[in-house]
């Protein structure tokens, strides 16, 4: 559907988008995460034919969108950072005007903008001024305006910015709606959004892919072991002489938890074994009862953090980043 | 191309802007209808045409400064770049739309010479064809107007430059005129001008080698004609503006002969310049 290849934008000596290689299936909804500045908007810009790219490929449905832009384009809706809309239009002048340059069969026009405007929830300001329209209402402008002629491949750029949460929670589900007959790609740097979403996720930074994999296969990437969180009545020397028989153990940590007498101990494991079992064997049998065990489970924020780790510039990115997510 | 065409037409009527320029210029051409050829009583149209013309300055900003630059602005030039329309056609769209502005007060002028018939015998093919040819120099200058304001995303800043240019345009040969015709005078114009060519190329392609390339080969080869032949300088500036001066076209129109080299040369000037914008737009989007 979406074919990427070796994707380069340099702005003079800025390399913005660095070889990225990515494609993407008919059906997907592919989540493209990243901090401020990563390339997202200008990936996407590049996708949709909006800026030129200085070197590779992105072919679209088979079209390069460079070589044959009108037909790659007629399979694109794109809603970008900011909703193309122009103020002095109404609503329902501003679809007819996008159904007009998509090019869009007259006798399909009237029952199309009637299905997009009730989605996007637009029929009740159908005929405001988009100038007098607040922010959220004109997102929802944008998103209507990116599916008009139900393009094969859907492309939004940070689409619930603006929004409430009830119409968040509401644009989400018209987008996974979408997908079940689009192809999506959803650019965000809200993870909770992307998790919510999407299938599959692109984590990019700096203009680099640093990966892209399925949201539940994201956590194998990571170098970081596995770790459960114990907390067990015994003393240290004891426990650890009781876990010392369990294999793949590599790492054990002491503290005193807040009951007393107690204590918090994390195991990390080698290889992301689960040793759940072992280690309960392993205390029952040294007589130190296991008062709670919970699987440390990484959220995307854990990931995020950790792929785009050993690099400053991305660190201080990433602070903002969770901040923006636990805002959500 | 007939979606954009229809969107900008709808924008001239649903502001202030399209009425105010017909209305304005309108008012001006009826003016100067009164004052030549009814007040004075002189059959020729093409006077009050003549009259109108250096109103250009105030008229072409006025219709072309917002074409381009809002859209750049408000950032809606993303929803037209990236529909399945080509560049080429939204720009024609556009600026088929602004001469639809102009050819509407072009088509109400067109009632003024049956008017003066009332009174007297006048010249209708010398007339119309004054109203041709004053449409094909407004043509020109708005395409001048299109391609400024595709170049920025302020429409303040689009206005002015298009106001300066005109201005220089209307009254280049008057400004040639004063100047000395000496060959060191001109050689020192030209410089000036391949600087003004320079910095032109320099917001178009954004690339400070080429402009430097640009300006250094033109003057080194300016430098050489100059000294090597300054003859060939002497009354150049002259001849030079006089290639610039749009204006200068519509006189023989005037004074009643129909010349084809002028409708050329307009014509050319509409099609170089609605090229340029294609060009100045595709790298922009490039850059």
């Amino acid at each position: 559907m979406i074919e990427v290849k070796d994707l380069v934008k340099k702005y003079g000596e800025h390399v913005a988008v660095d070889h990225l290689n990515f494609t993407v299936e008919k059906g997907q909804i592919l989540g493209f995460l990243g901090p401020n500045g990563a390339g997202k908007s200008t990936t996407m810009n590049m996708l949709t034919g909006y800026i030129s790219m200085t070197g590779g490929s992105v072919t679209i449905n088979g079209f390069d969108i460079y070589e044959e832009p009108e037909e790659a384009k007629k399979a694109i809706g794109y809603l970008p950072e900011l909703p193309p809309v122009y103020p002095d239009m109404t609503v329902r002048e501003y679809l007819k005007f996008v159904m007009d340059i998509k090019k869009v069969p007259r006798g399909q026009r009237a029952a199309m903008l009637a299905d997009i405007m009730a989605r996007t929830q637009v029929t009740d300001v159908a005929d405001r001024l988009i100038r007098h329209l607040s922010k959220g209402y004109r997102q929802r402008v944008g998103l209507a305006q990116a599916i008009v002629g139900y393009p094969e491949v859907i492309i939004l750029d940070e689409p619930t910015v603006g929004l409430d949460p009830m119409q968040i929670i509401e644009i989400r589900d018209l987008i996974k709606e979408l997908a079940k007959k689009h192809t999506v790609i959803i650019s965000s740097h809200i993870l909770s959004e992307i998790s919510e979403v999407c299938d599959t996720v692109m984590i990019i930074n700096k203009g680099k892919l640093v990966v892209m994999d399925s949201v539940e296969n994201l956590p194998k990437h990571l170098e970081r072991s596995i770790s459960l969180k114990l907390v067990v009545r015994g003393e240290e020397g004891q426990i650890r002489t009781a876990l010392g028989s369990v294999d793949r153990i590599e790492k054990l940590t002491f503290e005193p938890a807040e009951e007393d007498g107690l204590l918090a101990v994390s195991i990390g494991t080698r290889e992301r074994a689960d040793v759940r079992e072992e280690v309960f064997y392993a205390l029952a049998a040294a007589k130190c009862p296991i008062y709670g065990m919970t699987v440390d489970n990484l959220s995307l924020e854990d990931i995020f953090l950790e792929m785009t780790k050993g690099d400053e510039g991305a660190q201080e990115q990433v602070q903002n980043f969770t901040i923006d997510g636990e805002e959500e | 191309m007939l979606a954009i065409y229809k969107k900008e037409m709808r924008t001239y009527f649903t502001s202030i802007v399209g009425y105010l320029f017909l209305a304005f210029f309108l008012a001006l051409i009826g003016l100067y209808f009164y004052a030549q050829n009814l007040y004075s009583g002189s059959p020729n149209f093409g006077y009050a045409l003549g009259g109108v013309m250096m109103f250009f300055i105030l008229l072409v900003p006025m219709v072309t400064m917002r074409i381009m630059a809002e859209e750049n602005k408000q950032k809606t030039d993303q929803l037209l770049y990236t529909s399945p329309i080509s560049v080429t056609r939204i720009i024609l769209g556009k600026y088929f739309s602004i001469l639809s502005m102009f050819g509407i007060v072009m088509l109400v002028t067109c009632v003024y010479p049956p008017v003066m018939a009332q009174y007297g015998t006048i010249n209708f093919k010398q007339s119309y064809a004054c109203i041709l040819a004053f449409f094909l120099m407004g043509a020109a200058y708005m395409a001048i107007g299109l391609f400024i304001s595709a170049l920025t995303e302020s429409q303040a800043f689009a206005a002015i430059m298009t106001f300066v240019v005109v201005i220089i345009s209307v009254f280049a040969s008057q400004i040639a005129v004063l100047l000395p015709t000496d060959a060191k005078t001109a050689w020192l114009i030209f410089s000036v001008l391949l600087l003004g060519i320079a910095g032109i190329s320099y917001v178009v392609m954004h690339n400070i080698t080429v402009s430097i390339l640009i300006a250094f080969l033109m003057e080194l080869a300016l430098f050489i004609l100059y000294q090597a032949k300054p003859e060939a300088l002497d009354g150049a500036v002259l001849n030079v503006f006089g290639w610039f001066s749009i204006s200068d076209r519509f006189t023989d129109f005037v004074y009643g002969e129909f010349a084809v080299s002028a409708v050329v040369y307009y014509v050319s000037y509409c099609v170089l310049f609605v090229f340029l914008t294609i060009q100045a737009v595709k790298k922009r989007r490039w850059s």
